[in-house]
């Protein structure tokens, strides 16, 4: 038999090497179109045709891999299953609300149970919220297409780093206090803007064009940042900032109550059961609480 | 017809616009995709479409706004219509005709794209969607098959917490007034998801991959180990390869170019290890339609339909460049009239239509003769 | 089948036993009925059998269950689902697929069943359960006794030897009710399945079940025997058993029919009983000619209430009757402004509301809606009530009635502070209608009170609104119960197709009416009783004192 605080730690360094390498994966996915100019010049033509493919690919391998990874844990029980189905459909009601009710600008109320949900929860939870909460609204709205699994991506992403925001407010010693929703607003607001970047930079070599950069000389990655920049602010900026100040107000409006009640109810959602081996006379048989 | 035989014709037609830039070719392939969406919605559907806006609009809208805004923005291209004053920032400069061909070449790819998914919201409904997800993927189809059903009760639900506080005088008079409304229905959907869970429990789901109780959890995290461990390996293999892409001439290592193997190497281990997990996952699938000849000639079309385009792009001769002087697209018929084939699915329906009422008959006394279908 | 030895349970952090020392023993074939009041232990026992007492809910369990040779505390629920089947309470809360067929197969893809045996299992409870048509029909369109089918049949599709039913019907009007236990004691007869059913209603499972098992709770023993047996025992009893037990009639009858031989024998003399006496009621909410044309989200349909007249009267009690769909929801909703009328004029103390804002009226008209737990959300029972008044914009120290009075009123003394959320379903009942009485309303509009109500709090319901009604309010009951009708009702409306088709005295109308009879006027066609007491009184010239059966006791 394996060491059990061996294997404990060997399966808890794969999954780091897991988040981090997809993170890697992700991000030069998403600076990928920073390249493509100097790429271009540098005579790989062929790069930049097929580079929406290559794009579509990275994402998806990072989606694939971070959903095989949160699954196992996050879907361990009924009860944890039947909250993230029915908290993804709740949710995927609210997104549903956004696209037949226009609210104002980039608002989408999506963001809140995302955040909230990885922060108690934790972060495989929370991402799997995030990524299955668009992949369901995509689907009650025909919004399916290439463009998915960057949503997905990027706001499972959302949800895993709430959980990074659990660990901040306990080493802060704010849990519970009136404060830690201080931190969740600051990350929620960051989120609203960056996942309109990150949208972006799915997009924007479609809409700005690989090879529009290479017939002007001289331009390297200095100039795309700077062309990217302008891109965002004069596309995106004011759109994203209402999305960020909307996730802002949620979860300084709504975040004290519905933590309250996520708390109570985590209680309900977690504990261990002690099996006694088969033919053993189960009297007493005693079921411990916990937190799984 | 086959979910299976939609996700082949999908990718075909969705796979013309990632890899070309001749508006011809992308004309051909919109057209197409609009005949069938439309193939789809003459059929007798017995399920109410999804928000839909019609393909046509959408691409007018598409291709205007994506030359106005490539046009604004890039300044390049040698055919100047006007010029727009340089104090204006961002789109101050030429407007050249290149910039605006290139705009609405976009538009007309995003066009594309978008029809040929309609399709698959059009002729698959949600749940064999969610059917067909990977084997692997198990407890991700049943967290979205609960979400699924959840979504039209939790309406429901919205609609009599909004009466019920309304007579307890609640208005609307702020964003803080959502709270009344808000809670109630998630604290209902928390009690609704143990009372679920317990549902789920009594019929046997076991959460995971549902692999029996008696070989217990330490059996599944060792065998999971090995997969993780080449998962760690493929994606960092991906990783190298897509970083080696970017460097230029850095792809090359002894005159090899190694980005490409390696990402060839990594794609291979996720596969892998989705389809381990897939054969490690102890359920049955009930859902699944029949497979017949339609749909093999179907999915065969629509593969031999795009297989010229696809081998002539990534050898880099199908691609069309506006830039620096317009000039008219190429076009190759060998190219262009095989995309014809991505009709298929118009006779396949047909065919699927004449065939319904033996297959039907079939399926009611609950006797499928078909081959299982595992994913 | 099933054999317990001394079960015993505790929930996790819960002070006391939920259960101890419970003993019985089931045979294959048996029709079991489980019952008790609430919080007694009923669902505790039914969740021993196939293992989800402890391992679902946590908990120390002592004794032993043996089903079907198996231990499920051993072996656990997901083994044990092969071997029993479980029915919970309310349908929708229990579906994970959307269309009936994927419903039913849920438990057959978990237990890796090959395709094909799949779809023999799934026809062959489609047909057991008389679904066949509907299997391609979507979950959310079906009605409530066929969700609950569907339930039964996804339960069945294992094909377990023994079905466990949690309170089936609670959540469903008597049709669907009806229809469900049919079915259930049709598997019981044709099949030989072995049934445990918990139920609060014993008068519509009596007839089918074999062995009862009675739960008191608070640390008594439970009681097992034949449902004769164990009715004769107990409190909580059918009111033909009750009328029984106090005539001495024996053997003691637990059915109508087997109530009716007693009467057969004896001649009993009809004797209409005395019409209350009362002043003549003053108006105070009146309807005129009201249309109300009205389509619910998702449902398409368009329910209509069409030329309606109605007025409630101060201390007095109005209890609308009718079948599902006769409009009586609708136009509970039109009273209190929530839809608003095509045609007609509602006016509220001399004043006309027709027009006026849900929130205005609402202030003097209470609406209790068929579901309490849409209006509670607050941490404590008490912030509820300060949330209306904040609603209203009165200060707590302005409130009509000082909340801790009206908290004492509904018996809610002790849980001003609990969360609303952790109370039983009466509790929470309660807490709902303090929210909307908070305000001393002048109307109490009630719609569907009793579902999933057991016998102790429905008869505080009833001294609810006996209560209200003497305090000078006007009350109006839509309810299914024609028990409790019969016990409160001053006057009765029936509805049909939209239309009041009847009205008047309750001894008149409901007496006269199919389907709307309580068991005594069953009995006693004719006679115009109601309730126990009224029929203790014809039969022996006997006023309710001397036998102990006041009207709540019906």
């Amino acid at each position: 038999m394996v060491d059990p605080a061996l294997s404990h730690s060997r399966a808890r360094f794969l999954r780091w090497a897991i988040y981090g390498l997809t993170s890697l994966i992700g991000i030069v996915a998403f600076v990928y179109p920073f390249f493509l100019p100097a790429l271009a010049s540098a005579g790989g033509s062929a790069h930049a045709v097929d580079s929406p493919l290559f794009l579509g690919l990275l994402g998806g391998f990072s989606l694939i891999a971070l959903l095989l990874e949160a699954q196992g844990d996050a879907t361990s029980d009924a009860k944890r299953t039947a909250l993230l189905g029915v908290l993804v459909g709740l949710n995927a009601v609210l997104g549903f609300l956004e696209t037949t009710i226009p609210g104002p600008g980039g608002f989408s109320p999506i963001f809140f149970l995302i955040i909230v949900g990885g922060y108690i929860y934790g972060g495989r939870f929370g991402f799997l919220l995030g990524a299955l909460t668009l992949f369901v609204s995509a689907l009650i709205t025909g919004g399916i297409g290439p463009w998915l699994p960057y949503r997905m991506l990027v706001s499972g992403w959302i949800g895993m780093g709430a959980a990074l925001v659990t660990s901040l407010n306990r080493v802060l010693r704010l849990q519970g206090t009136r404060w830690e929703l201080v931190p969740l607003a600051l990350f929620g607001g960051l989120w609203g803007l960056l996942f309109g970047a990150l949208m972006d930079l799915w997009f924007w070599p479609f809409a700005i064009g690989p090879d529009t950069q290479h017939w002007q000389a001289g331009v390297g990655l200095g100039e795309t940042l700077k062309r990217f920049a302008a891109f965002y602010v004069a596309t995106s900026f004011l759109w994203d900032s209402i999305r960020a100040v909307g996730t802002i107000a949620m979860l300084l409006l709504f975040g004290s109550p519905t933590l309250r009640t996520f708390r109570r109810f985590a209680r309900r959602f977690a504990f261990t059961v002690v099996t006694p081996a088969p033919g053993v006379q189960p009297d007493p048989l005693t079921v411990r609480e916990g937190h799984a | 017809m086959h979910p299976v035989a939609w996700f082949i014709w999908i990718g075909a037609a969705a796979l013309v616009p990632l890899v070309t830039r001749d508006p011809l070719y992308l004309v051909i392939d919109f057209a197409i995709t609009c005949v069938v969406v439309d193939a789809i919605r003459t059929q007798p559907f017995t399920e109410a479409a999804p928000v839909f806006a019609a393909p046509l609009r959408f691409a007018a809208f598409a291709v205007l706004v994506g030359a106005l805004f490539n046009g604004l923005i890039s300044h390049v291209g040698e055919t100047i219509l006007l010029r727009l004053p340089d104090a204006i920032p961002l789109i101050g400069g030429p407007l050249t005709a290149e910039s605006l061909v290139y705009g609405a070449i976009n538009g007309l790819i995003l066009a594309t794209l978008f029809s040929a998914f309609a399709v698959l919201t059009l002729a698959v409904p949600v749940r064999d969607l969610i059917a067909y997800l990977p084997r692997a993927f198990y407890p991700i189809a049943v967290v979205s098959a609960i979400a699924a059903t959840f979504v039209p009760s939790s309406v429901r639900q919205f609609q009599q917490v909004r009466e019920a506080q309304a007579i307890r005088g609640h208005r609307m008079r702020g964003l803080r007034d959502w709270l009344p409304l808000f809670m109630p229905v998630l604290i209902g959907g928390l009690e609704r998801a143990l009372q679920l869970a317990e549902a789920m429990t009594a019929r046997g789901f076991a959460g995971g991959n549902g692999q029996p109780e008696s070989q217990g959890p330490a059996v599944r995290r060792g065998s999971g180990t090995v997969a993780q461990i080449v998962l760690v390996l493929g994606l960092g293999s991906v990783l190298v390869g897509g970083v080696l892409r970017l460097l230029p001439g850095g792809a090359r290592w002894f005159g090899l170019d190694l980005s490409l193997p390696l990402l060839v190497l990594g794609t291979a281990a996720t596969l892998w290890v989705v389809w381990r997990a897939g054969s490690h996952v102890h359920h049955t699938r009930y859902r699944r339609s029949t497979w017949t000849g339609v749909e093999s000639a179907c999915a065969v079309l629509s593969v031999v339909a795009v297989l010229p385009i696809l081998i002539l792009t990534l050898r880099g001769e199908a691609g069309y460049n506006p830039y620096p002087r317009l000039a008219l697209p190429g076009f190759d018929p060998l190219l262009g009239l095989p995309l014809l084939g991505l009709l298929a699915p118009i006779w396949g329906l047909q065919a699927r239509r004449n065939g319904t009422h033996s297959a039907e008959g079939a399926d009611g006394i609950g006797v499928t003769t078909g081959e299982g279908r595992r994913l | 089948m099933i054999t317990g030895d001394r079960l015993g349970f505790r929930y996790p952090e819960a002070p006391q036993l939920v259960l101890s020392e419970v003993s019985f023993a089931v045979a294959a074939g048996d029709f079991v009925i489980v019952a008790g009041p609430s919080g007694a232990g009923k669902s505790t026992l039914l969740r021993s059998l196939n293992g989800l007492v402890p391992h679902f809910t946590g908990g120390t369990i002592s004794g032993r269950v043996i089903v079907d040779g198996l231990e499920p505390v051993v072996v656990g629920p997901q083994r044990m689902c092969r071997h029993v089947g479980f029915v919970f309470q309310d349908p929708e809360s229990q579906f994970v697929m959307d269309r009936v067929e994927d419903e039913i197969a849920f438990a057959l893809e978990n237990a890796a069943l090959a395709p094909g045996e799949m779809r023999v299992r799934v026809a062959e409870v489609l047909d057991l359960l008389d679904l066949t048509a509907l299997r391609e029909r979507s979950l959310s369109t079906l009605s409530g006794g066929e969700k609950q089918r569907v339930s039964i049949a996804a339960a069945l599709a294992l094909r377990p030897r023994v079905l466990v039913l949690d309170e089936p019907t609670s959540q469903l009007d008597p049709e669907s009710a009806e229809d469900v236990l049919a079915a259930v004691a049709r598997l019981n007869a044709e099949r030989g399945l072995t049934i445990v059913l918990a139920e609060h209603r014993l008068e519509r499972v009596l007839a089918f079940a074999n062995r009862m098992i009675y739960v008191p709770g608070g640390g008594h023993p439970a009681m097992v025997g034949t449902p004769r047996d164990v009715v004769g025992a107990i409190d909580l009893a059918p009111p033909v058993s009750k009328l029984g037990k106090a005539l001495g009639w024996s053997p003691l009858p637990i059915t109508t029919e087997e109530g009716r031989a007693f009467i057969r024998e004896r001649a009993f003399q009809s004797a209409v009983a005395a019409a209350r006496i009362g002043t003549a009621p003053v108006p105070y909410l009146t309807a005129q000619s009201l249309d109300v044309a009205y389509a619910p989200r998702g449902n398409g349909g368009t329910r209509v209430v069409s030329d309606v007249s109605l007025s409630l009267a101060k201390g007095e009690v109005t209890v609308l009757v009718g079948r599902n769909g006769a409009g009586k929801s609708t136009l509970l909703k039109s009273l209190v402004g929530l839809v608003k009328p095509q045609r007609g004029q509602i006016r509220l103390g001399g004043r006309d509301i027709t027009a006026a804002p849900v929130a205005e009226i609402c202030r003097d008209v209470a609406y209790l809606p068929q579901d309490p737990n849409a209006l509670l959300f607050a941490d404590t029972v008490m912030e509820e009530l300060q949330i209306t008044l904040r609603n209203h914009g009165i200060a707590p120290s302005e409130a009509p009635v000082p909340a801790a009075a009206l908290l004492a009123e509904l018996g809610l003394a002790d849980k001003a502070g609990a969360y609303p959320r952790d109370l039983s379903v009466g509790e929470r009942q309660r807490v709902a209608l303090a929210a909307m009485m908070v305000t001393r309303p002048g109307v109490v509009l009630l719609d569907e009170p009793t579902r999933g109500l057991d016998y102790e709090a429905k008869g505080r319901l009833a001294g609810l609104i006996r209560q209200w009604r003497d305090a000078g309010l006007a009350i109006l009951l839509v309810t299914h119960d024609v028990e409790l009708a019969a016990t409160v009702a001053d006057r009765v409306l029936m509805m049909a197709g939209g239309k009041i088709e009847a009205q008047g005295d309750p001894h008149d109308v409901l007496t006269s009416a199919t389907g709307f009879a309580p068991q005594i006027a069953q009995l006693f066609p004719g006679s115009g009783w109601l309730t126990v007491a009224e029929a203790l009184q014809g039969l022996c010239g006997d006023g309710p004192a001397r036998t102990g059966l006041g009207r709540a006791g019906g």
